[in-house]
């Protein structure tokens, strides 16, 4: 293949092919650590209630 | 991550660091999706703070029924059913069903997990079918209800019956960001729906998350501390306004003779690391109390880092009465299920 995909120009900035590979790599390792979450979101340092009250104030806890 | 070698329990500590995060990134597109899905039965629907002016604000004790492995060691359906309690029963759907089975209605359940099609089987699920178990086989290993792991599709008409029959008697918080699956289910049954918002990050974030579906949808929003167990303690003291509030089957682990592969994330963590490495995700601790090890994966031990944290802010005394398990630590005083319902008992007694 690197036979027939010939650059023909220089790019103006160097490509670091093995930190796109490794960013994959991290993207993946995303993915699966996802799947190793919480049922739903856990806000740390907040009083538990916002908008109780349906007002745009949040609540005392 | 494969290259990576840690000592036992030391990978899964440095995965529960980054949950909170990585599970924002995991439920927010799908919470938000569900909340607009859910949007029509909403607006004609009750708000969470509804259950305000009911007779759930009654008295000043709750217990908190969760669904972790400790209640079928224990004989926690007799002290309950025995116990002449007086307070406000609130259970985690994943509960529900071993509550009724013993004869325990709960007077309010909670739901809020996202996920598609997992959670109405707690609810017994009409959907379900020998290809959707082939795909999935999560009841199949979980060690939250023995009963569900075994003779799925019968145990699960079973459940329809059940929840059918009790719906009428139950009140469910439902969260904005439940599935249809479920949200159809609680319906079908006859269940008195209260809804509300988990919170997905800081409220004061004018632009943020919460704002944005509180804008939504108008409806309060509540700090679920990343699960139902903990959500259900959240409502009994922030919106119910509980004083006392004990807890059974908050285990946030797994006693050591339960296999890796009948724990919750066993699937994704082994995916994840490899057989050679299971170790170094799960996480050992000893409890004081009981005097017994036992061990917990990231989620379980992000969940209890959690709730350690947000009981001593909350308003409320917390007694944990599961008997087991690793939710121990600083505002979490650690009695007996007897214990508490004595102490609710002399407090009731207090002109």
């Amino acid at each position: 293949m690197s036979d027939v995909l010939k650059g023909n120009f220089k790019p103006r900035d160097a490509v670091d092919v093995e930190q796109k590979s490794l960013d994959l790599n991290a993207q993946f390792e995303r993915e699966a650590l996802k799947r190793l979450g919480g049922s739903i979101a856990f806000v740390s340092k907040k009083k538990f209630l916002y908008g109780l009250e349906h007002n745009d104030e949040p609540t005392s806890s | 991550m494969k290259d990576m070698k840690t000592v036992a329990g030391e990978l899964g500590l440095k995965i529960a660091t980054d949950l909170g995060e990585i599970t924002l990134e995991k439920v927010t597109q799908v919470g938000f999706a569900n909340a607009q899905a859910n949007a029509a039965l909403i607006a004609k629907g009750k708000s969470i703070a509804a259950l305000q002016k009911t007779e759930l604000m009654e008295g000043e004790d709750a217990l908190v029924i969760a669904a972790g492995p400790s209640v079928h060691r224990q004989d926690s359906a007799k002290l309950i059913k025995e116990s002449g309690f007086k307070g406000v029963i609130v259970a985690s759907e994943s509960a529900m069903s071993w509550c009724l089975r013993e004869g325990i209605v709960p007077h309010l359940v909670v739901t809020l997990d996202p996920h598609a099609t997992r959670l109405v089987r707690w609810f017994g699920d009409p959907d379900l079918t020998e290809e959707a178990l082939a795909k999935d086989d999560y009841f199949a290993r979980q060690d939250l209800d023995p009963l569900f792991r075994e003779r799925q599709l019968s145990f699960n008409k079973e459940m329809i019956g059940l929840v059918n029959k009790y719906g009428p008697q139950m009140r469910i918080a439902v969260a904005s960001s439940a599935s249809q699956a479920v949200v159809r289910r609680v319906l079908e049954a006859g269940m008195d729906a209260y809804w509300w918002n988990p919170m997905y990050d800081d409220y004061e974030l004018e632009h943020g998350l919460t704002r944005r579906i509180h804008r939504l949808n108008g409806l309060p929003c509540i700090n679920a501390g990343g699960n139902v167990g903990s959500a259900c303690w959240v409502l009994c003291h922030a919106v119910l306004s509980k004083k006392r509030i004990g807890l059974v089957g908050m285990d946030f682990g797994y006693y050591a003779d339960t296999p890796y592969s009948r724990t919750q994330y066993y699937k994704e963590i082994l995916a994840l690391v490899g057989p050679e490495r299971l170790d170094e995700v799960f996480v050992r601790i000893a409890n004081p109390h009981v005097k017994q090890e036992f061990y917990t994966d990231p989620a379980y031990l992000w969940y209890r880092n959690g709730f350690l944290e947000m009981a001593q802010q909350a308003d409320c005394e917390t007694y944990n009465c599961t008997g087991g398990g690793i939710l121990f630590g600083p505002s979490i005083r650690w009695l007996s299920l007897s214990g508490f319902f004595e102490l609710s008992r002399a407090q009731s007694r207090i002109p």
